[in-house]
């Protein structure tokens, strides 16, 4: 295929935290927002005057001094982020807005803060930790809307005079819906029998929505939108379609090398990723948006933190659904290693989705940046790959 | 660096004088009991008898038996005596009367959960009236949600207490068959084993199948908050037995969080009715609610007294009792208020003699972070072998505030404010989750309260919430001038961290930081890596 004429600019935005877009989105005056968990409404981040960004740390190498302040026991990622804070890394944030949503990323927040590590020179620098929702039940929306009124709204009125009223949020509301159908429609392309798109290609797209001022990456997404619409698929270019779910992974890397072992990613369904994420968000006039946005986040939310057993099984079927709906041939469930929550939703999710819906599965940890052990995963990788072809030989040919 | 005052005891203690020389390494554990004096060798002897009587009270009950040679973790029943021996190491006087009043207590009361366990599990008694008023809970779990309901009609059964809990207190290799078979399943060995093991037991289905409903609580940590899924799969899809999952805020400090857990109690209740049949009744509830305050009066004189240079509360089975009171039994069961009298009265009469527990205190500790103490006789080896006096432990630091206790109608709609705050309290959870503050601060003020010079940091591996603020302990004990000793451990896998190469890492800190001798040198290698 020919190459997607944005990519390279997608690609060089990832290179670092603090992208040439966040710069620009600064100098516009703009306030920027920055959090750690998808547990985060983001339309309440993305309020008139404001704009996400969600940390991550691309090209991560030495987590020396974050691995002195919590141990190598931690997951790379949370250390990842500290490791970078200490660096100045995040230096751009006006505020950090963090759940606590798993253990570790908090810890990281939080030595963060008492290392005071951002916000020298802004006096109205603000650090907010949120609880967030356990359970799919109206006393969880309460919890969350209450939350997100005294952890986001009402520092960001105070601090930065951001308004926050209905209009504000559903006008926010709006700009984050059509970035998910931007998204969405783009990876629809997956679905077909001979995608136009990679699935490295969509994780850098969908990726950038995250660590990006989304108004400033609308208009190239969009013409990626046009572009796709006619390009022209290779002729065989996968062996075996996948599923990837799992933890946070902001490493297209990865995505890469799931690909390069002869698999094609087909749909994503992790932190960082376009499921749940990029989901829209339907409003009604009859209730405030901000209770709707808490809800549909509540509804929505699939991470293992969430504890009600119709979340525990609705997870799975969940994926078992994506599998069905992207035509996937098998399921890689990984997970960042030292990371509680996805130890026991991988081994759970994994047995449930091979035994209870029968799709191949190849459950596998990782480190957060695969550069650091590409080798043993591209074998993991590649025998899943070869195991599915030959169940596919097996069954003459049907779907696994 | 801060100092603390060395006392000297000036009274020569009674008995054997260097307790490391009876360990023996071919013998598995000891050649021979300690030998205490007269009074207090016989106390403990009469001691041992009362155990030995309470075992063999629920072992002679047939379907016990059947439960004993059905269930692997039965095996910790055997070694029980060895347990309770563990922890009185050098222990004298109150001490050694406060340890057995408490634990002998502890271990009446997991006896009684074993037996009432195997009446209703459907492989053993199956007695199905007496299951269907029962409710099981988690293992760490604080039952307040039940503190309304008539224990008479409806039985609380933390099933994982005697499986899990209590079997790896007494025999500390038991849980490392549930741990290999939860890893074999895929559950990484990086996690906290301690919900990794119940998991374990789950998948290898070794837990006792009873109840009418269950209910499990985001306890502790992540590890235990997933740990639940697994579980309750399989007594839901295999057993039909409905679950509740009492959602806890973990921000328990922020006041915007109160009014959400009150509202699950509320539910978890309404849950309890539906399945059991019973209902909550006001009178029972404010009747605990005064039980619960009244231990709460306890634990603060406790500390009171361990503020003085004369502390006599020491070590696991105190921490143990406190746990069990305050999470297990939240004011349910009236004989627990007893118990706390008489330890109390045991302590007082202690510190008005002045009594000391070791020959020699150099150091003031606070023990922090997730313990393994309950498998280890960490605690009076400390004091014994190096004069390091623990003062309190971070699971017995817990809640301080009184709960409402009179019948009013605002007092009803309070009462589950109160039973929320205390279930967002409970032990561990109340340190380890809602902010760093909990953490570090309530530390450091913790030392300045007791007058402690020295912080004994259990490391548990696999805790990410303690480990995640490992740098900060340091760099914040350097600027207090507090000695801070790390001592690692990985709670309930002794593969990872034996026995002894728990000690050794407080007797190289001793011997290099504070280049200090031992009191008792014959404590410092005790062979018993191998030991139940």
């Amino acid at each position: 295929m020919r190459d997607l004429k944005h990519l390279q600019y997608f690609e060089d935005l990832l290179q670092v935290a603090n992208n040439a877009l966040i710069k620009q989105a600064k100098e516009e005056g703009k306030v920027c927002i920055a959090y750690t968990c998808e547990n985060v409404p983001e339309p309440l981040v993305n309020l008139p005057g404001t704009f996400s960004i969600r940390l991550h740390a691309p090209n991560t190498g030495s987590m020396d001094i974050a691995t002195y302040y919590m141990t190598n026991l931690l997951c790379e990622p949370s250390r990842a982020l500290l490791e970078r804070a200490i660096e100045g890394g995040f230096n751009f944030a006006d505020c950090v807005i963090t759940p606590d949503g798993c253990t570790m990323m908090n810890r990281a927040v939080e030595n963060m803060e008492l290392l005071n590590t951002m916000g020298k020179g802004n006096p109205n620098f603000f650090h907010e930790y949120m609880e967030i929702a356990f359970k799919n039940t109206e006393n969880d929306v309460n919890l969350s809307v209450l939350q997100c009124k005294n952890h986001i709204l009402k520092p960001l009125h105070e601090k930065y005079g951001i308004d926050i009223s209905d209009a504000a949020i559903r006008k926010t509301v709006e700009d984050h819906n059509r970035l998910c159908r931007m998204i969405q429609s783009i990876g629809d392309f997956r679905k077909e029998e001979k995608p136009r798109i990679t699935g490295y290609e969509f994780h850098v797209l969908c990726l950038a929505s995250y660590v990006c001022p989304k108004h400033l990456i609308m208009g190239k997404l969009e013409g990626t939108l046009e572009e796709l619409k006619t390009r022209e698929p290779v002729e065989k270019p996968y062996r075996a379609r996948v599923l990837v779910v799992g933890s946070e992974m902001d490493d297209s890397g990865y995505i890469k090398l799931v690909e390069e072992c002869g698999a094609y990613v087909c749909c994503d369904r992790f932190c960082f990723g376009s499921y749940p994420g990029r989901t829209e968000i339907t409003l009604n006039d009859d209730e405030d948006a901000l209770t709707q946005v808490c809800r549909h986040y509540i509804q929505n939310c699939h991470c293992p933190r969430m504890m009600s057993m119709d979340k525990v099984y609705g997870r799975k079927q969940y994926v078992a659904d994506l599998a069905r709906q992207y035509k996937a041939d098998g399921i890689i469930y990984e997970q960042v290693k030292f990371c509680d929550p996805w130890a026991y939703e991988r081994m759970l999710g994994s047995s449930m989705l091979q035994h209870d819906f029968g799709y191949p599965v190849l459950s596998v940890d990782r480190p957060y940046n695969i550069a650091s052990s590409v080798g043993q995963m591209r074998t993991r990788v590649q025998a899943f790959v070869e195991s599915i072809e030959i169940k596919k030989l097996q069954r003459g040919g049907k779907k696994a | 660096m801060k100092t603390v005052e060395k006392v000297i005891n000036p009274v020569r203690r009674a008995g054997e004088q260097s307790p490391g020389k009876i360990y023996d390494e071919k013998l598995k554990v000891r050649r021979r009991r300690e030998w205490r004096g007269v009074k207090d060798t016989f106390y403990d002897y009469t001691r041992w008898l009362y155990l030995m009587s309470v075992l063999g009270r629920f072992i002679v009950v047939p379907r016990n038996i059947k439960g004993f040679f059905k269930y692997r973790w039965m095996m910790s029943y055997l070694f029980v005596p060895h347990g309770m021996d563990k922890f009185t190491i050098g222990l004298r006087d109150e001490a050694l009367r406060i340890a057995h009043t408490s634990f002998n207590f502890v271990i009446a009361d997991v006896t009684k959960a074993i037996g009432n366990c195997f009446r209703g599990d459907r492989r053993v008694g199956n007695d199905k009236a007496y299951s269907d008023k029962c409710v099981i809970t988690d293992e760490n779990s604080m039952v307040t949600f039940m503190m309304g309901f008539d224990t008479d009609k409806v039985h609380t059964i933390l099933r994982e207490v005697p499986t899990m809990f209590a079997s790896n207190i007494f025999h500390q290799f038991n849980v490392m068959h549930y741990l290999d078979v939860a890893q074999l399943n895929g559950i990484p060995g990086d996690v906290c084993p301690m919900p990794e093991a119940e998991a374990g037991i789950s998948i290898d289905d070794d837990f006792c199948v009873l109840g009418s409903c269950a209910v499990q609580n985001n306890t502790t940590c992540d590890g235990s908050l997933m740990g639940n899924g697994i579980i309750a799969k399989r007594l839901e899809r295999e057993y039909g037995i409905p679950t509740f999952q009492l959602a806890t805020p973990l921000r328990h400090k922020e006041p915007d969080v109160l009014e959400y857990a009150a509202e699950e109690i509320k539910k978890a209740i309404a849950f309890v009715e539906e399945h059991t049949g019973e209902k909550w009744d006001w009178d029972i509830y404010f009747a605990a609610a005064k039980r619960v305050n009244y231990a709460t009066k306890c634990r603060i004189a406790q500390m009171e007294i361990n503020s003085t240079p004369y502390p006599q509360f020491f070590g696991a089975t105190f921490s143990l009792y406190n746990d069990t009171n305050y999470m297990g039994n939240s004011g349910r069961v009236p004989d627990f208020v007893d118990i706390d009298r008489k330890l109390l009265s045991l302590a007082e009469k202690g510190y008005k003699a002045k009594r000391m527990y070791a020959k020699e205190y150099r150091h003031r500790a606070i023990v922090w972070g997730v313990q393994p103490q309950y498998t280890i006789d960490m605690l009076y080896w400390m004091v014994q072998c190096w004069g390091v006096v623990p003062l309190t432990d971070m699971l017995s630091v817990i809640n301080t505030d009184m709960i409402a206790e009179e019948d009013t109608p605002e007092n009803r709609e309070q009462a589950y404010r109160d039973m929320a705050m205390l279930n967002m309290e409970m032990i561990m959870r109340n340190h380890t989750h809602g902010g760093y503050k909990v953490l570090l601060d309530d530390l450091w003020e913790l030392c300045e309260k007791m007058n402690a010079d020295m912080v004994m940091m259990w490391e548990h591996m696999s805790c990410k919430a303690l480990t995640g603020m490992h740098g900060m302990f340091e760099e914040q004990a350097r600027e207090r001038g507090i000695h801070i000793m790390w001592v690692s451990h990985d709670l309930c896998d002794p593969r990872v961290f034996t026995r002894g190469a728990i000690r050794d890492q407080v007797s190289n800190y001793m011997r290099t930081v504070m280049r200090e001798e031992p009191l008792d040198p014959t404590l410092e290698n005790i062979p018993d890596n191998n030991a139940w």
